[in-house]
């Protein structure tokens, strides 16, 4: 299965890359078999995510699913953030080869780790 | 998104462009050659003629005799057939086989499945500059040595193995009584670049695929000494002398033909031409981009290849970033199911995990101009600095 328009786009020009220096919740997760790690910063005000920035290490999956999840919750109630699962980021990005799925997975726990700092 | 309106292709180890001669040679073969090579009319004699033409082109390449030479499918089968050919057919005299932890996979696996077999495989180790040590070779021969298999030139980094020193060594041991020690080397990656001569190099087999060499994919040989016995692994007829059963594939035979005689003839040149791109793209890369590794031993390596680290970023997300502006390159790196593959010619150099997980290769050809590589080189830059600002590793370090 080939990477999607999508997913290419957002190779290219990654959104929301970065670390927010005033985040009052910041995670950074390994998948320990792999070594692909993802970081996310968000400003969290009034239970609603204002913004969300990250930063990424390892195969293009990874990178454009940091991408692709910040778009996804910026603005979304804590609630909301908390409801994402794997199947939706993958439908965000137009899906992913199955052995692929993995950068799905760390995101999702990255996000939900930093949602539990909260 | 736009497709690139250029498109680079510096992937030349994987495979090169037909030239157009090769394939106007082949072309013509295919409707005026179709006749049986083993039919004893005039149309299979016509095919088998034209057979004839091109093993003398492909055993002048490397100074073999024309009789020494079996078409094979390809490289990946000439690999197979000198492996476990020789094996079964030595396997009285011992079942130890010495080979580097560098090889092609279609070594690499031969091996490990002689070894499911009952077969002791020793893999020699590279060091830092990827080049085998002949004295670890020394010290891992033993009575029931019946191969040496390690390949002439590596396909990741280029590194050029000393082949003819092994092969002394081999004469030493046969010279004191251990005659039943044969010598094979993979030269894919080095046929057409080096200048090969089996008599000067001493090796008792030796393959070669044309795809490398501007012919077709389809074709490669096995180059085989007089004297050295093999079990064919294809069988059920009399082609090859036996070695490898099967109506040729005659077009793609006189394409080979073709690509050896053009080799032979522009060797000189294409090195030349291929060495000057790949020189000035790594001055370029050290001179644009910091923190990158050279991988590879710089002198005894390849003139057409290069091999970099970058740090901080991953391989593939590299490439996939040149790709989407039409520039093709290769990493050895790939992530499957979850699990990390660092190249294992990379990991073999010594190098940690993120310098194998970010190396690229770039490869040189014929075709290839100067500008193509100023192109290169402006859109890699951006590109690493553009995955370099995504990455997490850089917090720690800058």
């Amino acid at each position: 299965m080939p990477y999607s328009a999508k997913f290419k786009e957002h190779l290219a020009h990654p959104r929301n890359a970065g670390e927010l220096s005033d985040a009052n919740a910041i995670a950074d997760e390994t998948n320990p078999i792999c070594g692909d790690r993802l970081r996310l910063s968000l400003i969290v005000k009034d239970d609603r995510i204002e913004a969300a920035r990250y930063l990424a290490y390892g195969c293009p999956p990874t990178l454009v699913c940091g991408s692709v999840l910040t778009e996804l919750i910026s603005g979304k109630t804590m609630e909301e953030a908390r409801q994402l699962t794997r199947a939706d980021l993958l439908d965000a990005i137009g899906g992913l080869p199955s052995r692929k799925h993995h950068a799905a997975a760390l995101a999702i726990e990255t996000l939900n780790s930093a949602l539990s700092l909260l | 998104m736009p497709n690139p309106v250029r498109r680079v292709y510096l992937d030349n180890s994987a495979t090169t462009p037909v030239d157009a001669r090769i394939a106007a040679a082949m072309a013509r073969a295919v409707v005026e050659n179709f006749g049986n090579a083993s039919s004893v009319h005039g149309f299979g004699q016509q095919a088998r003629a034209a057979i004839d033409r091109a093993r003398r082109e492909v055993a002048a390449l490397i100074g073999a005799k024309q009789n020494e030479i079996v078409f094979t499918s390809g490289g990946t089968e000439a690999n197979n057939l000198a492996i476990r050919g020789l094996c079964e057919a030595a396997t009285t005299h011992g079942r130890h086989i010495i080979t580097s932890s560098i090889e092609h996979p279609s070594v690499a696996g031969v091996c490990s499945e002689l070894e499911k077999r009952g077969w002791e495989v020793t893999r020699l180790p590279v060091y830092q500059n990827g080049i085998v040590r002949v004295r670890d070779v020394a010290s891992s021969l033993r009575p029931e040595t019946v191969l040496i298999t390690i390949m002439m030139a590596n396909n990741e980094i280029g590194t050029i193995q000393p082949i003819a020193e092994i092969a002394e060594l081999v004469r030493e041991r046969r010279s004191t009584g251990q005659r039943h020690l044969w010598f094979h080397t993979d030269a894919v990656q080095a046929a057409g670049r080096l200048r090969l001569n089996v008599d000067e190099l001493g090796c008792d087999l030796l393959t070669l695929s044309a795809h490398k060499l501007y012919a077709p994919k389809g074709i490669g040989a096995l180059y085989v000494r007089r004297g050295v016995r093999l079990y064919g692994q294809n069988v059920g007829g009399h082609q090859e002398r036996e070695r490898r059963a099967g109506t040729e594939n005659v077009p793609g035979i006189v394409a080979f033909g073709e690509a050896a005689k053009l080799a032979r003839e522009e060797r000189e040149q294409r090195i030349v031409h291929d060495r000057a791109l790949r020189d000035n793209l790594e001055a370029a890369v050290l001179q644009r981009i910091p923190d990158v590794v050279m991988n590879g031993d710089r002198e005894r390596r390849l003139d057409h290849l290069s091999n970099i680290s970058f740090r901080f970023i991953e391989g593939e997300g590299l490439l996939i970033n040149l790709d989407l502006e039409g520039i093709a390159v290769s990493t050895g790196s790939a992530c499957s199911s979850g699990t990390l593959e660092p190249s294992p010619v990379i990991r073999a150099l010594g190098v940690d995990d993120e310098l194998a997980r970010g190396s690229i290769r770039f490869s040189f050809g014929k075709e290839n101009t100067e500008d193509e590589v100023d192109y290169a080189v402006e859109v890699l830059a951006r590109a690493v600095e553009r995955l370099r600002a995504l990455s997490p590793l850089t917090l720690v370090s800058h």
